[in-house]
């Protein structure tokens, strides 16, 4: 009897204990769309007024890198100049002295299993502070940006690069970035794709060359 | 639901009356103790409802009751419980400027200890019908699950479990019997993720145990 006794209360003690916390990843973790943005919140953004962006996107494929032109990444860089236009922004050309550069990178699969922030920066066809009239120069943030762990569904991140208010060390600051992820699985249509370049916009509101007007 | 608890509760208690009043000889034994090991849903109340909505079958319960005297027993309940949903997608703003929209899944991990005192109606019965009250507390975590970013708070309480039940011996010497039982509970924990614009005060929850019984003499 002692024996049934001791089985049942072990059998008690150990399923109550053998549970994990977590549910299963396959039910929480999809890998799904992910739009994930961050700004520079000691930045006044009423103090800007123009941008240029980047001709085509930079792509890195694990230890390559190159650039893609086809028509869903000019609809996509389109897209994110109308978003800015749409916030009052000015575009004008790279030569024309912008006070924002948007460099626009597409990620695939890289070999990096940790992300330092700006890690991609340092690939040849990342757009350099040289391409926009800095050479010397180097990109830094004012803020620590996050990372996101997996690159293999595909990663869109766009950089909001100060060009007007360099720091004293050569650095070009990036004001706001966007990581949009799971745009390269095939699951979204470029519909899709596009509106979750708005939502990145959308979530950041104080991005905008005037103030909302006071409420009367 | 509501209807399904009150169905079983009156078919619990209807079935022991009906029992101890057709037999009258003295078939069955008083137990000394019992062991219940019993397989638990949860269906969240109020604002805890509103964290996660889906009734929650996730959750094991083991116990042990003490005979007193008479039908007076006492005993505990260790528990382990987790809730959980997953919703579309939603956007979250922090507070240093940063912003996330994704799928959002949601879900609260608690551990609960009671102590207990209870009273069987007819402790001798194969079908024994009991109420009882834990008093205790809940160790909770409560996250929000944002693909890979977990946000969580972690939190003690304290907890009141009103519960009726009933102990169904499988036979009238068995010592192995079924335990089903439905509990209310009262908590102080709370969800508070201020980033996530969330906040949900003294967490209630309706359990409903099913499980194995171990009886001693």
């Amino acid at each position: 009897m002692k024996t049934k006794l001791f089985m049942f209360i072990a059998l008690g003690i150990l399923a109550v204990t053998a549970c994990t916390k977590y549910p299963p990843a396959s039910g929480r973790l999809t890998e799904d769309l992910v739009i994930y943005t961050k700004y520079d919140v000691g930045v006044n953004f009423y103090d800007y007024h123009s941008f240029a962006i980047v001709p085509k996107i930079s792509y890195i494929n694990g230890n390559d890198s190159s650039y893609l032109t086809d028509a869903n990444a000019m609809a996509l860089l389109n897209r994110i100049a109308s978003d800015m236009v749409g916030r009052g922004f000015v575009k004008v050309d790279s030569s024309q002295h912008p006070d924002f550069g948007i460099n626009v990178t597409a990620i695939k699969t890289t070999n990096t299993t940790v992300y330092y922030p700006g890690w991609y920066w340092g690939y040849p066809a990342y757009y350099s502070p040289g391409w926009w009239g800095y050479p010397g120069y180097g990109y830094g943030y004012p803020y620590y940006p996050t990372y996101v762990t997996s690159y293999s569904s595909g990663t869109v991140i766009i950089d909001l690069a100060d060009l007007k208010y360099k720091t004293s060390d050569n650095k070009i600051m990036i004001r706001w970035n966007a990581y949009i992820r799971a745009l390269l699985t095939g699951n979204h249509s470029q519909s899709e794709i596009l509106q979750s370049v708005d939502q990145a916009f959308t979530q950041t509101p104080s991005l905008k060359t005037t103030p909302e007007p006071l409420a009367k | 639901m509501k209807k399904i608890i009150f169905i079983l509760t009156v078919f619990v208690f209807m079935a022991g009356i009906a029992q101890s009043q057709d037999e009258k000889t003295t078939l069955g034994f008083k137990p000394r103790s019992y062991y219940t090991f019993s397989w638990n849903t949860t269906f969240t109340m109020g604002d805890f409802n509103k964290w996660v909505g889906n009734a929650s079958p996730a959750g094991f319960d083991f116990g042990g009751r003490y005979n007193l005297q008479g039908g007076l027993v006492t005993g505990f309940n260790i528990s382990w419980q987790r809730i959980s949903q997953s919703y579309g997608y939603q956007t979250a703003y922090f507070t240093d400027g940063s912003a996330i929209t994704a799928t959002n899944y949601r879900f609260t991990w608690m551990v609960p200890f009671q102590g207990v005192i209870g009273y069987h109606f007819i402790p001798a019965k194969m079908v024994s019908p009991y109420i009882s009250l834990g008093i205790g507390g809940d160790y909770m975590e409560h996250h929000v699950l944002i693909q890979e970013f977990d946000i969580y708070n972690t939190r003690w309480d304290f907890s009141l479990t009103p519960e009726i039940g009933a102990l169904i011996k499988f036979g009238y010497f068995s010592q192995w019997g079924a335990l089903v039982a439905f509990n209310y509970k009262w908590t102080t924990n709370k969800i508070d993720f201020e980033n996530y614009n969330w906040t949900s005060k003294n967490l209630q929850m309706l359990n409903l145990k099913v499980g194995l019984t171990y009886i001693l003499r």
